[in-house]
């Protein structure tokens, strides 16, 4: 029996079991907030639900966004400590590619066009990723991003370059970051980094520099 | 040699068992329905157990129980072994693991019926602490044979020395830590602090990066110091508060999916309350009651501590700046490094503590309503910034001055300082308690030390100081305190706990 634990924090919490490749459960939470309360629960149900334990797991493979920060965290952090603890492989992936095999799977073959995965990144801004199609192991083709942008900005960009691109509207969710891991493992692709993609740097400013005021005045 | 395991039951195992199943309950076995509703139902319990001699997994035999948590009993709902293993002791293994899952989850009452013409399994369930407590007449149908109801009384016997690992992710100090009982096994702290410098204090994104990135090699570490692996653990302790929430939630993260992946018991612990608690690595117990002054970057604190578990009073805080992130303001006023309070130290030696009379705030008769043991550090900051504008004015208008830096850093340190030790000092006075106990990582200042030794010993107090990686954030103090909970025999938190920022110090375990 192999057992895959899939989880991703870039949106809501999203967990999902699979048992030799087949979807065995799956718990998709859309609070965007709750993820630190959430995410211990969601996987210890869908162990409960797929009636494994935590040390028959032998792969976890986690979201790393791009997303904003501190879900995110929570993710990965879970899925770190997961394999850990279960002994279970870990590998990363990046959520968009998830998303990006969800409708790429699901649109008709008359569709020809890349598809683009944007998602909320806040602060009036998206995260996005331009997709050629399915490679023959199954695997989104990722030829641009992820980045984050202006929503206005990414229109320019693609049509300064004439890319007429099919957008989603589809959502991560657990199983669809299990289904990119399995594809990903056939086609030996699989990574072990588990980074969170934050694509921003923290706001933090730093202090302007004191003035020498003890050099100035003491002897 | 044993030539069988016992794994958790699931959907896939329903025909396996249903052949056992007709083949041992010839009369009045469970139908195929039946016996997959439990199998899948709420609060059930299965376990199989299949041999190991063959190639390819053959189930030799199944137990399962439905638990009422509500009521924290559990019934047996079957028990079967195939008929040509029986006799070898497997049964009394099915229903040790039935009891061991009884046991992690809190179960304090266990019932079974069993057949009256069945000795065998009857002196089984006996030799199990099982007593009969009901006799049900013509129970089993069409047999009409009677059923001996029995129960089993578990007492939680809380180990007497568990193993439990601490994770600390309240501010920027990655720590994980791992005690036996009493005893600190190990004490892993990865700091974010350099990576603070710059911002001149601690950034939250920037310490809840860093935590994500120190939890592999702090635990891996942490491992290798304590010498266990993690299969050894009995539970998890983790902050939840008070703290950075950002951060916080790190450390709730990892060690929910540490719980969940062990399967062990979880405990979301207070991080003020961790603080008081680590003496127990020191000192093998904790005295009670004490006042306890906790200061660091995030706190300042004053509790007074009658049990470490049940009876925590928060007696002031600080209403404005912690006493650590006024000496990193005034460090940074006075041109000095981040963090602020050894470079305070280092500048304020030689220096004059009574050169200036800086404020001591909410020390006058009229605060004592109000504030008669809180803290504030703002008007203090004020105050200096006040004076080096006025020393700058005056050098840049070319007068010379008769202070130094290191007078303005010790009359600083020293007004902190006396504030500190003055409100902890009146607080054992006023509340009768002979002891003192210092935590927070400001109590790397040899001043505060030095002026709390003074003071404790002139008023009959015991001061306690535990040793400063003790003081400082880490993760042993919270697997000490869980390790206290545990041995207490305290229900664990349940997986649905949050990061409280603001936690209070009454709250020593979440729910």
């Amino acid at each position: 029996m192999s057992i895959l634990l899939a989880i991703d924090t870039s949106a809501g919490t999203s967990v999902a079991l699979f048992r030799d490749g087949v979807l065995a459960a799956e718990l998709n939470v859309t609070d965007n907030m709750k993820h630190a309360e959430t995410v211990g629960a969601a996987i210890a149900q869908v162990l409960q639900q797929a009636e494994v334990a935590g040390r028959d797991v032998r792969e976890v493979a986690v979201g790393r966004g791009p997303a904003p920060f501190t879900g995110l965290r929570v993710g990965i952090a879970a899925a770190v400590m997961f394999a850990e603890g279960s002994g279970a492989k870990l590998s990363g992936l990046v959520s968009l590619d998830a998303i990006a095999l969800l409708a790429l799977k699901q649109r008709p073959a008359s569709e020809t066009r890349p598809l683009l995965v944007t998602t909320d990144a806040r602060r009036s801004e998206v995260y996005w990723a331009l997709y050629s199609g399915l490679s023959d192991k199954g695997v989104a083709m990722r030829i641009e991003g992820p980045q984050v942008i202006k929503p206005a900005a990414l229109e320019e960009l693609l049509a300064s370059r004439n890319i007429d691109a099919q957008t989603t509207d589809l959502v991560i969710t657990g199983a669809a970051v299990g289904e990119l891991a399995l594809a990903l493992r056939a086609a030996g692709e699989l990574e072990a980094d588990v980074s969170a993609l934050y694509l921003r740097a923290p706001d933090a400013v730093e202090p302007k520099a004191s003035g020498q005021f003890g050099k100035r005045v003491s002897s | 040699m044993t030539s069988w395991a016992i794994r958790m039951a699931g959907e896939q195992d329903l025909d396996a068992i249903m052949r056992i199943e007709n083949a041992s309950f010839a009369s009045d076995a469970w139908s195929i329905q039946n016996m997959h509703d439990e199998l899948v139902g709420a609060e059930r319990f299965y376990v199989v157990a299949y041999s190991t001699a063959a190639e390819t997994e053959e189930l030799i035999g199944y137990a399962g129980i439905a638990k009422s948590m509500a009521a924290a009993s559990a019934d047996v709902q079957t028990i079967a072994v195939s008929a040509e293993q029986r006799g070898k002791g497997l049964g009394r293994k099915l229903m040790n693991r039935l009891l061991e899952e009884c046991n992690r989850v809190g179960i304090g009452e266990v019932f079974l019926e069993v057949r009256a013409d069945n000795p065998t399994a009857e002196s089984l369930y006996k030799s199990l602490g099982f007593e009969q407590i009901d006799l049900r007449k013509r129970y089993y149908q069409p047999d009409s044979v009677d059923a001996l109801v029995m129960r089993l009384q578990i007492t939680q016997q809380p180990k007497a020395e568990p193993l439990v690992l601490g994770i600390e992710s309240s501010c920027d100090e990655t720590g994980i830590g791992i005690v036996c009982g009493n005893t600190l096994l190990a004490n892993v702290i990865s700091s974010s602090m350099a990576m603070h410098v710059r911002f001149g204090g601690v950034v939250p994104e920037v310490a809840a990066r860093a935590h994500l990135e120190a939890l592999t090699p702090t635990l891996h570490e942490a491992l290798a110091q304590a010498k266990v692996s993690l299969e050894e653990i009995d539970a998890i302790a983790v902050t939840n508060g008070p703290g950075l929430a950002g951060a916080l939630m790190v450390g709730i993260a990892a060690a929910k999916a540490l719980a969940v992946s062990l399967d062990k018991p979880i405990y979301a612990v207070n991080h003020l309350v961790g603080h008081v608690g680590v003496d127990i690595l020191e000192r093998g117990k904790l005295e009670t009651p004490t006042i306890a002054l906790l200061v660091s970057g995030g706190h300042t604190s004053l509790l007074l501590v009658r049990d470490l578990l049940d009876d925590v009073e928060l007696l002031g805080e600080t209403i404005d700046d912690a006493a650590g992130e006024a000496f990193d303001k005034v460090a940074r006023l006075l041109g000095l490094s981040y963090p602020g309070g050894p470079e305070i130290d280092r500048a304020a030696e030689g220096g004059n503590p009574q050169a200036f009379r800086f404020p001591r705030a909410l020390t006058l008769p009229k605060d004592m309503d109000k504030h008669r043991y809180d803290f504030s550090f703002s008007g203090l900051k004020t105050a200096v910034a006040r004076h080096v504008e006025v020393a700058q004015a005056k050098v840049e208008a070319g007068e010379t001055l008769e202070f130094s830096v290191a007078d303005v850093a010790a009359s600083f340190r020293e007004a902190v300082v006396d504030v500190l030790v003055g409100k902890a000092v009146k607080a054992c006075l006023e509340r009768n308690v002979p002891r003192l106990l210092l935590g927070g990582g400001v109590v790397a200042n040899r001043r505060l030390r030095e002026v709390a030794q003074q003071r404790c010993d002139e008023n009959g107090i015991e001061l306690r100081i535990p040793a400063f990686s003790l003081c400082t954030d880490n993760g042993a103090m919270i697997a000490a305190l869980g390790a206290q909970l545990v041995m207490a025999g305290r229900a664990p938190s349940s997986l649905n706990f949050g990061a409280d920022s603001t936690l209070s110090v009454t709250t020593v375990q979440s729910a």
